[in-house]
């Protein structure tokens, strides 16, 4: 670990910024948002953006491809980016999409090019933020190694240490005068078991009718504004758009929270309650995804706790749910 | 103990009075259970839960959409906002008077978690409930000073100002799902066809949804401020429709939920109406 001060940190996002696009905590006015910013007025306090940073390695609405009666191009175009200030609970969630976008019987190329291009610094939090609870799932709200640099606030300074060869080579245009060497990279602490969590073991069909959804998810008035803002919601449908005689493929974010997610073309809709889409993202998050990729698809970060109008609180769920399902 | 703690006592007492002689079945309120001290909306159907009744300067959720497709007698706990909305469902006759009870809270108007007024309270011009089955006072409520419209603003300057705010806009509806007035059963935003939504948060989209939804709540908007309490990304969803409810007021004079006999200005057509807007009509100004 090496200490630079934070202005020098501007410096290298400034030179980085020649090359990439610069994401980072920015004050909307009302807010704190991930969003594309400059290097003299990027955040560097501890506040935590509403949303999570997804939305720039899976766009809320990408290309996939242009297409015609005869041929079809793939979008390749992703445009290099630094992601700074990613908090560890969306670095661990970005180790999930990851698992779910690479590690299964297909990977996604789109997701592929968005994780090489981008150079992801993340920062550790000082302090919990009312509604966060990273630390009941076992995770370090300091540190997270899924990542290319790590940046531990102290103040004035950074401790700096480089987790990846791309984050090496980045920390290497920093001016003379900062040069950092990393020795012992730490490694992230592992979530040690099932704190809030369930066996992968159980069938999900036994928690479909012993837990009392409807009385869970009363409040909820189905924005689903909790899966945008979430940091491993991922899940998306496809758009066909046509334009100048060609139609463009489009990766758009969807909701399970919708009730057109599931509608049917009958008009028939298999989860016609508002608590049963809420269900449908209880056990996606801490069942089907740890079923499919061994993590369970929650960090923590609160974010859906702090935004909810209503303060559905999805701990609360699924605490209700791991006792029924003991 | 503070006059908002005796308010609460009585919406205790109160509620377990409705509960024990069944003139309600349910009685929907606030309990702090939220994150930062949000009061959250609660279910009370037992008499020994009533103790999780609160009211607080942090009972932000208006509360009125859940009346919608109730059954049995619903005791509702309403700051004024709520209580308009409440009346707005009944003369739209999305629910019945005789379904619901409305304990009417005098309110003090709303704070966020830093303990500063919400915006939708800070201009408040209705701070007792216009229509209640008891009315639960608080003597310190003040009426405050009335909104201002904005100032006529140009196109360009005017557009200038949407596009500022939409760009934090992601799209989500949370300010519809929010919104009590908003309980079509499947939003123009939601149709296939035609195509209203792209399915890109770009800013046609939203003028689409943010226009479209303002026009769609002329002379039924209560200014409770639910939309902009919801939005997580700080969008003052609320100026559009604050903006139309002027006009409503201004042209037909009408003050939506403060009555169960007027008509809504948007069900009824005076021959001597004005016709603002109207293709030939006069100009406004």
């Amino acid at each position: 670990m090496a200490d630079i001060k934070k202005e020098t940190m501007r410096k290298l996002l400034a030179k980085l910024a020649e090359s990439m696009t610069l994401v980072g905590p920015s004050d909307n006015g009302k807010v704190v948002e991930y969003k594309k910013t400059d290097a003299d007025s990027v955040l560097m306090d501890d506040r935590i953006s509403y949303k999570s940073p997804k939305e720039f390695y899976f766009p809320q609405t990408e290309k996939l491809l242009t297409f015609s009666r005869d041929e079809a191009v793939e979008n390749t175009d992703v445009p290099p980016t630094v992601i700074f200030g990613a908090k560890p609970c969306d670095l661990e969630a970005l180790r999930v999409m990851n698992a779910v976008f690479m590690e299964g019987r297909y990977a996604d190329p789109f997701f592929d090019r968005h994780m090489s291009q981008n150079l992801i610094i993340g920062v550790g939090c000082l302090k919990k933020k009312p509604g966060c609870f990273c630390d009941e799932l076992g995770l370090d709200m300091e540190f997270s190694d899924f990542c290319d640099i790590m940046l531990t606030d102290t103040g004035d300074t950074y401790k700096v240490e480089h987790l990846s060869e791309k984050g090496e080579k980045a920390l290497a245009q920093l001016p003379e005068t900062a040069k950092v060497t990393c020795a012992n990279k730490r490694t992230a602490k592992k979530p040690d078991g099932d704190v809030i969590g369930l066996s992968a073991d159980i069938e999900d069909i036994t928690l479909f009718d012993s837990v009392n959804w409807s009385d869970l998810t009363a409040t909820c008035q189905g924005c689903g504004m909790c899966t945008y803002i979430c940091p491993t919601c991922h899940c998306f449908e496809f758009k066909d758009v046509s334009k100048d005689g060609c139609v463009e493929r489009y990766r758009c974010w969807d909701s399970c929270i919708y009730p057109k997610f599931t509608l049917h073309a009958s008009g028939h809709n298999p989860r016609a309650s508002r608590a049963d889409r809420y269900r449908q993202r209880v056990l996606h998050k801490y069942l089907y995804v740890k079923k499919n990729t061994g993590h369970a698809a929650c960090t923590g970060c609160g974010r859906c706790l702090r935004s909810c109008p209503v303060g559905v609180n999805i701990k609360t769920v699924a605490k209700a749910v791991m006792e029924v399902a003991k | 103990m503070s006059v908002l703690e005796t308010q609460a006592q009585k919406v205790r007492d109160s509620a377990k009075k409705l509960l024990a002689d069944a003139t309600a079945q349910t009685v929907i309120g606030y309990a702090d259970e939220g994150v930062d001290g949000l009061c959250v909306p609660v279910f009370i159907t037992d008499v020994k839960d009533v103790g999780r009744l609160v009211w607080n300067r942090r009972s932000v959720p208006n509360l009125a959409s859940y009346l919608i497709g109730r059954k049995g007698k619903t005791a509702i706990v309403a700051k004024p906002c709520d209580a308009r909305a409440v009346v707005n469902l009944i003369v739209e006759n999305q629910i019945k008077r005789d379904d619901v009870h409305i304990i009417g809270m005098d309110c003090p108007g709303m704070t966020d978690a830093a303990g500063a007024a919400l915006h939708a309270c800070e201009t408040c011009q209705v701070n007792t409930s216009p229509v209640f089955d008891e009315r639960i006072e608080n003597a310190e409520v003040k009426p405050v000073s009335p909104e201002k419209r904005d100032a006529e603003r140009g196109l360009d300057e005017n557009l200038a100002r949407f596009t500022k705010e939409m760009e934090k806009c992601i799209l989500c509806f949370s300010c519809r799902q929010a919104c009590y007035g908003c309980y079509c059963q499947t939003c123009f935003m939601d149709r296939g066809v035609p195509d209203w939504h792209p399915e890109s948060p770009d800013m046609g989209a939203k003028m689409l949804y943010h226009l479209g939804r303002a026009m769609h709540l002329a002379g039924r908007c209560v200014e409770c401020g639910a939309c902009e309490n919801a939005c997580a990304s700080g969008v003052d969803v609320r100026y559009l429709i604050r903006e139309v409810t002027g006009f409503v007021k201004e042209l037909y004079g009408y003050d939506t939920g403060l009555s169960l006999e007027d008509q809504p200005a948007m069900l009824t057509y005076q021959p001597d109406d004005r016709e603002v807007g109207f293709l030939g009509g006069e100009a406004h100004g």
